[in-house]
């Protein structure tokens, strides 16, 4: 395998792999934010 | 025939002025701008406590956290840097982005340092060291730390309005430049100063979306409009085989550099350097702190590979598209006695003309949210190092919470006034790579080697700790004037500069000797059985 050619795999799974967790990131993580947000809402009212 | 007519400095000029950055870009940045600045206002009631200020409540959860990591990590600087890498070393960069992702991987899924960090609850760095060691390794600690990372980012603002120059085409001799450092300035100062961490990690998040949402889209489109064989060819034509094989000292890399890359980019970038660290102990658990580095590691692959690839994308646009030919002039001129422009605007400056008005308005958004958020993080995690690890720990009284906060805000004002000084008062040499990895390694070099042997290794003790922490200071004798003067560099007969050593061989032999003084002075001296505390 030359280096170019395994540059040219690397380029395209990270790509791959970067646009499924954007995705996943994006979905999940503002889940995390509400559950964040109730916690510290919850540690203020005690 | 136009080169004929017009002046270098009026080429330039032209160059710049040549962008797709219009209103609505302007309207985009501004808005996204006051969204962040939205954030910090609202979430300032739960910035009470020390721990909501510094750790958010240690309340992260593990896609947040990926989120989070990103947006601190992917700095417009990192950006900036690795675009210029890709312009002058090609592909063979790329062994950098997979370093990086691979050792972030490593440990996330073994937990190396992070996990016992975690376990200890400690926030800082230096909070661990006196865990382990005693109060004055805490407070050497933080010092070095400060030292080191308050220097590292005194030419970050610098560096970020290089970008804003290069795509929006702002004189950067101007008025108006300076005006956008301060606005940028006091927006960060604002929202960081109010909120703390939990403002950091909303607007990281917030950045996030953005940024990779703009940078796949831009990736896209600067593949599209360069054809994909083309920018492999082009790489070809320009770099030969050191564009691809990083192993070729002639192409500025060579074995030295990549294992020099393998211990900071890889296991330092991620498991030592405290805006990163910071953020995984904020986390709700250990498991989530390891989580977070097993997806962040594609995250920390692609924060130095996108640029880069952006960066080889410039080199082949600037030879061999029709659109970049006035740039061809600029920073490759055929007139010796001609001075090349920075190719640090090589990348901005490309994808100012490549990009379509509105995609360009949210990756310029998104890209001075990257600026912001790196800013954020360094002054949370300095001040608050500043806060507790130096301050407290001298002082005799109590030392109240509030306080600690008003403190902690007071320092993040004054690194923004020292930053603002640095950017646009000090006139410093433009080889800012050198002159960062230099002032990170006396922090990093030392640390790396405490840390790692404090965790792993029993028998470390305060002298060895101490000793591993000072001999960080000899990466000094990597900055180019103390080379120099030591004769480590020097001219020979001909005018030719000949280094005896490079940059990377002396971090190397400096993590080496920290690793021996760090043992010997723990057999010399082991700390007393009580004073063993972890």
């Amino acid at each position: 395998m030359t280096w170019e050619l395994f540059w040219r795999i690397v380029l395209v799974g990270v790509v791959a792999a970067f646009a499924i967790m954007s995705v996943l990131v994006t979905v999940l993580g503002a889940r995390d934010i509400g559950k964040l947000l109730k916690g510290l809402k919850e540690d203020e009212e005690e | 025939m136009i080169t004929g007519v017009l002046s270098p400095e009026e080429l330039t000029q032209k160059a710049f002025e040549r962008t797709n950055f219009g209103k609505v870009d302007a309207v985009i940045v501004v808005v996204y701008l006051l969204l962040s600045l939205c954030i910090g206002l609202m979430v300032k009631r739960y910035a009470g406590s020390m721990e909501n200020y510094i750790g958010a409540g240690r309340k992260i959860g593990p896609w947040l956290g990926v989120a989070t990591m990103t947006g601190t990590e992917l700095g417009l600087v990192t950006v900036m840097y690795s675009a210029q890498k890709g312009f002058t070393g090609g592909f063979a960069a790329f062994h950098i982005a997979v370093i990086a992702g691979v050792a972030t991987l490593f440990v996330g899924l073994t937990g190396f340092i992070v996990g016992p960090l975690r376990r200890m609850k400690v926030l800082t760095i230096p909070e661990y060291y006196e865990t382990r060691f005693n109060k004055p390794i805490r407070v050497l600690g933080g010092i070095l730390l400060v030292f080191a990372g308050v220097l590292n980012m005194g030419l970050f603002l610098k560096v970020g309005s290089m970008f804003i120059v290069g795509v929006t085409g702002i004189a950067s001799d101007g008025e108006a430049l300076k005006w956008v450092m301060v606005g940028l300035l006091v927006l960060v100062l604002i929202y960081t100063t109010l909120g703390g961490m939990i403002s950091v990690i909303l607007t990281d998040y917030v950045q996030f979306v953005v940024l990779s949402f703009g940078l796949l889209i831009g990736t896209g489109l600067a593949v599209w409009k360069l054809g994909w064989s083309k920018i492999f060819d082009g790489t070809r034509q320009v770099l030969g085989e050191s564009g691809f094989d990083p192993t070729i000292a002639e192409g500025g890399f060579g074995w030295s550099y990549v294992f020099w890359m393998i211990i900071t980019a890889g296991l330092i970038g991620s498991a030592v350097w405290p805006t990163a660290v910071s953020r995984a102990l904020t986390m709700e658990s250990e498991k989530a702190v390891r989580k977070q580095y097993c997806w962040s590691s594609i995250s920390f692959a692609v924060r130095f590979l996108f640029p880069y690839f952006w960066g080889i994308c410039a080199l082949v646009f600037i030879h061999f598209h029709p659109i970049g030919q006035d740039m061809k002039l600029l920073f490759f001129p055929v007139d010796e006695s001609v001075e090349p422009l920075s190719n640090l605007y090589a990348m901005p400056m490309v994808m100012a003309r490549i990009l379509p008005p509105v995609l360009l308005g949210i990756v310029t958004a998104g890209m001075i949210a990257a600026f912001m958020s790196t800013h954020d993080s360094y002054f949370l995690t300095w001040s608050s190092v500043i806060t507790q690890d130096i301050v407290a720990p001298l002082r005799k009284k109590e030392f109240s919470t509030k306080a600690r906060v008003r403190l902690t805000r007071f320092c993040i004002v004054l690194m923004g006034g020292y930053v603002l000084y640095w950017s646009v008062f000090y006139q410093g040499r433009e080889d800012i790579w050198d002159y960062m990895a230099v002032t990170g390694g006396i922090y990093f070099t030392g640390a790396f080697v405490v840390l790692m042997l404090g965790v792993y290794w029993k028998r470390t003790s305060s002298l060895g700790a101490l000793l591993g922490l000072c001999s960080g200071l000899l990466m000094l004798f990597g900055l180019e004037p103390i080379q120099k003067a030591v004769g480590l560099k020097y001219q020979d007969e001909q005018g030719e500069w000949i280094e005896i050593l490079s940059s990377p061989q002396i971090g190397l032999i400096t993590v080496g000797i920290a690793i021996v003084l760090t043992v010997l002075g723990s057999l010399i001296r082991p700390d007393k059985p009580k004073e063993v505390k972890a």
